[in-house]
């Protein structure tokens, strides 16, 4: 394949919601049940097919010093429901070829359900008990601990499995954005049954939660359902913690995390990002998309084309509703690591030593533009929208503005903008590799600390 | 699995409120020389594909050149007699488009998504390098690292790939699935200009191509920007056939891999089946989507659920011109011995040779593949990618619009007749990726 980097950046929300070009959202209609729940109806009728994604304001940044327990939490509507048996559940669902799968994010949970129209009178039931009335059955949870325990240890044979949340973890330190979002060995062999009941019974509830109904579906018909079904839904308190209190390293810090066997290094580095709702998201989103977002990115024709020292490098920004972060990445040959770290920042410093020029200003607004169609071409794309928009508080007008937002975007706006919200210094440094071959020079790069990839 | 279901279609619940996209929609051309265009018009949104298939492969290679193919789908975009180096992604970018690429064991395929107004500019930049590509020396050497790093990360990052490299060598010794298609790394290290050359001669040839359009265009528009564009490239005389048969497997094959970072052991079988187009194909691909095909699956149910042995189970049968192989993959759970693993693997393989398998499992079946074939149809891409993928491998793109109907006539005595068949030890190649080192003191 050409060019398959994504997998070095499964945090691409923030490109994926806000590229755009002359698009507005489809017309939806945003009802609140009498217990709180907001319901989001948007009718799409290519295909005879509906999307429900029930969203949750419960994250990892709710794990408190229990990491992985919202990831498990959420394990937990597959445990079995209702009257039916786990297994009752998984094979309803697949003689009708339904799919159901579970998104933990930092600061929100997606249960998502992807039907065919003509059974959803079957099938919303069923919904309506996976998120509402899991089992919790012991037998089921003891199998699913051990099966994520061993799942995350086999995400040690992977350093792209990794370097997101490390990076998370080096940026963010204590604060809860640096919660890895599965969890780690150590914390998740200690969680109980009874703190997921207890995190079920404190974050889903009716009004924390948002009900996204994407398809073709007939509105009175799904109107009645979704009352009668959710309407005895509890409503509750919910205290989620401060995220407000941020502040960003002062200093440059390098983590050097060892696989011994590794035959290339893998790193990820950066510093200081935007919030999701930030006014500037879109011309920052062009002007990385200059850096470091597709393949004639200065980046990816520095680091591969120009060099042949990687596969692939990009950069990206990941945002979360109060703060986010910037990050370079790539990897390359061991030996050829310091030589890729070097050209990564040399390019990166271009954004301030020469500054954009106005036919790749032109080009970059032309490109998010041109690829902004197919983002929203499907009901189960617009759903996803829909859930980040209501969970992180944004509004519509951050995609339906978006055209004239890269519009606006001229030369002068872009140096400000990079002087302003690109991190300069204090960059900090994840390596993955073999950390005897690179312990030395890693220094050189800020403060190291050294941790065996065993550690995750 | 990858989703073999993904591409078959619906009779029965087509609502006469959607536009689902029927046969009568697809309009097809061929020009002159020899190129066949596929055009699907699809408004919905203002954007367009492009995806360009040639019948080329690693299948096409032999010792020496093996990864050429894959080398070449690299080379396609380092420049042309009009659009030099960097220029194709530059220009198509700068009209708002992007781009990729992939190559199998059969075919290389270009992917071209853009707004539709970039549509005559995508067909002049793909015009150019069919027709006049650039083999640049400097650049053939910059690619071969760029290529290095991507096996490279792959065998890093993936024990799937490893392992899966090592179990094709050892099933085939004659046929060229034999070789991974990223290919060996010292054909990647010294391939010829003279190879290049001649391959792009012989393969990227129009009349070895299909092409397939879908979106915001109309069939008057493409015609005309494909006989301005396209007809003109010559034909070329056919490639040579691929003649060689791989010789019947008369005995289990078994090959063991070191990897020292590995936590659990991973177990791929490969059992020889024929092609795509062999009357056994729906049979054994709905096996494969009882055996591995989400949780309510038999593999999945008894190994990852049950038994605990597996964190993960798939199962995976390729499209494939030639008879290729039928794939079992899983990853042991914690500590599990991978004799303990395989051994439930076989157990339930068994299971269906001597019992069968209900009819509620066949239904199950198609029911997913009917809601998976709207699910394709959402998008311009789905559609394009599985048009091709039809076009190529089923005999024709009509064949994506009647394969539930060929699913309806697979029995549960033709999936156990197959699976008695094809899933026997005689037939089978095992391959374990492990940690453990495989030699020791005292062995024999």
């Amino acid at each position: 394949m050409r060019n398959s980097i994504l997998g070095l950046c499964g945090l691409l929300a923030f490109v994926s919601q806000l590229s755009q070009a002359a698009f507005s959202l489809p017309d939806y209609e945003k009802l609140t049940l009498e217990n709180g729940l907001t319901v989001y109806l948007m009718q799409q009728d290519e295909v005879p097919l509906i999307s429900l994604h029930m969203v949750s304001k419960a994250g990892a940044i709710n794990d408190g010093q229990h990491n992985g327990l919202a990831s498990l939490s959420a394990a937990a509507f597959g445990f079995g429901s209702g009257k039916h048996s786990k297994n009752e559940v998984e094979d309803l669902l697949a003689f009708h070829g339904a799919e159901l799968n579970t998104d933990v994010n930092l600061e929100y949970t997606s249960a998502k359900l992807s039907i065919a129209s003509k059974d959803t009178a079957t099938l919303l039931p069923l919904f309506r008990d996976y998120v509402l009335k899991p089992q919790f059955d012991s037998a089921e949870f003891e199998k699913a601990k051990t099966r994520h325990i061993n799942l995350l240890k086999q995400n040690r044979e992977q350093p792209r499995q990794i370097i997101n949340s490390a990076f998370n973890q080096l940026y963010y330190r204590d604060h809860p954005y640096g919660s890895p979002l599965e969890g780690e060995v150590k914390t998740v062999q200690e969680i109980k049954l009874e703190q997921l009941k207890a995190f079920h019974k404190q974050f889903y509830s009716a009004n924390n939660s948002a009900l996204i109904v994407v398809g073709d579906f007939n509105e009175g018909e799904i109107k009645k359902q979704i009352t009668q079904l959710f309407s005895a839904w509890h409503s509750g308190d919910t205290s989620s913690p401060k995220l407000n209190h941020f502040k960003a390293p002062d200093s440059a810090k390098v983590w050097l995390i060892d696989k011994g066997d590794a035959r290339e290094t893998t790193f990820m580095l950066g510093g200081k990002g935007i919030p999701a709702n930030h006014p500037d998201s879109v011309a920052l989103h062009v002007i990385n998309t200059i850096l470091g977002a597709r393949f004639t990115s200065w980046l990816n024709d520095e680091l591969r084309v120009n060099s042949g020292l990687t596969y692939g490098a990009r950069s990206r920004f990941y945002s979360q509703s109060h703060t986010g972060s910037f990050a370079i990445s790539t990897f390359t040959k061991k030996e050829s690591t310091f030589e890729a770290v070097d050209l990564a920042l040399k390019t990166y410093h271009r954004l301030w030593e020469t500054g954009i020029d106005e036919k790749t200003l032109a080009s970059a607004k032309a490109y998010v533009k041109g690829q902004f169609p197919p983002r929203y071409e499907t009901s189960e794309q617009l759903a996803v929208a829909l859930s980040r928009t209501w969970s992180l508080g944004l509004e519509d007008t951050m995609i339906n503005n978006f055209q004239a937002d890269v519009d606006a975007l001229d030369l002068s706006k872009t140096k400000k903008l990079i002087d302003l919200y690109f991190p300069r210094d204090q960059l900090q440094l994840v390596l993955v590799g073999d950390a005897e071959l690179i312990r030395d020079q890693a220094k050189t790069y800020g403060a190291l600390k050294e941790s065996s990839i065993e550690d995750f | 699995m990858k989703k073999l279901f993904g591409l078959l279609s619906c009779l029965f619940f087509s609502l006469p409120t959607n536009a689902v996209t029927q046969l009568d929609d697809v309009k097809s051309f061929t020009l002159n020389n020899g190129m066949t265009i596929l055009v699907l018009e699809d408004h919905s949104i203002p954007n367009a594909n492009m995806y360009l298939f040639w019948k080329v492969g690693s299948r096409n290679e032999y010792p020496g050149i093996t990864g050429l193919s894959h080398f070449f789908e690299h080379m396609m975009f380092n420049g042309s007699k009009k659009y030099g180096p960097k220029q194709f992604d530059r220009v198509m970018e700068a009209a708002g488009g992007a781009n990729n690429a992939y190559t199998t064991e059969n075919i290389t395929a270009y992917t071209d998504w853009f707004p539709s107004s970039a549509l005559e500019t995508i067909f002049d930049l793909e015009a150019d390098r069919i027709a006049h590509l650039s083999i640049d020396a400097a650049m053939v050497e910059s690619e071969r690292g760029v290529v290095t790093s991507e096996r490279s990360t792959g065998l890093e990052n993936s024990n799937f790939r490893k392992l899966h490299e090592e179990v094709k060598g050892t099933a085939f010794r004659a046929h060229p699935y034999s070789w991974g298609v990223i290919g060996h790394q010292s054909d990647i290290d010294n391939w010829s200009q003279q190879d290049l050359e001649s391959y792009y001669k012989t393969y990227y040839a129009p009349n070895n191509a299909l092409v397939v359009i879908a979106g915001d265009v109309t069939l008057p528009q493409v015609k005309k920007l494909a006989k301005q564009y396209f007809e003109p490239i010559p034909a070329q005389p056919e490639p040579r056939k691929v003649h060689t048969v791989e010789p019947e497997q008369l005995g289990e094959r078994r090959v063991y891999v070191q990897k020292p970072s590995v936590s659990s052991a991973n177990i791929l079988m490969g059992f020889h089946t024929p092609s795509t187009q062999h009357k056994d194909y729906y049979p054994l691909a709905m096996l494969a989507a009882i055996l591995g095909e989400g949780e309510s699956s038999r593999l999945y149910r008894s190994l990852v659920d049950q038994q605990q042995l597996a964190t993960q189970v798939f199962t995976y049968l390729p499209e494939s011109f030639d008879p290729n192989l039928f794939y079992i993959y899983a990853t042991a759970a914690g500590e599990t011995q991978s004799t303990a693993l395989e051994r439930a693997m076989i157990t339930e393989i068994n299971d269906i040779i001597e019992n069968g398998v209900e009819e509620k499992a066949l239904t199950k079946i198609k029911n997913i593949a009917q809601v998976d074939f709207h699910r394709t149809l959402s998008t311009i891409n789905g559609k394009a990618d599985t048009l091709g993928t039809y076009a190529l491998f089923f005999g024709g793109h009509g064949k994506m619009f009647t394969a539930i109907e060929d699913m309806e006539k697979v029995s549960v005595a033709d999936i156990q007749r197959v699976a008695a068949k094809y899933l026997v030890k005689s037939n089978r190649t095992v391959g374990v990726l492990a940690a453990q080192k495989d030699s020791a003191i005292g062995d024999l």
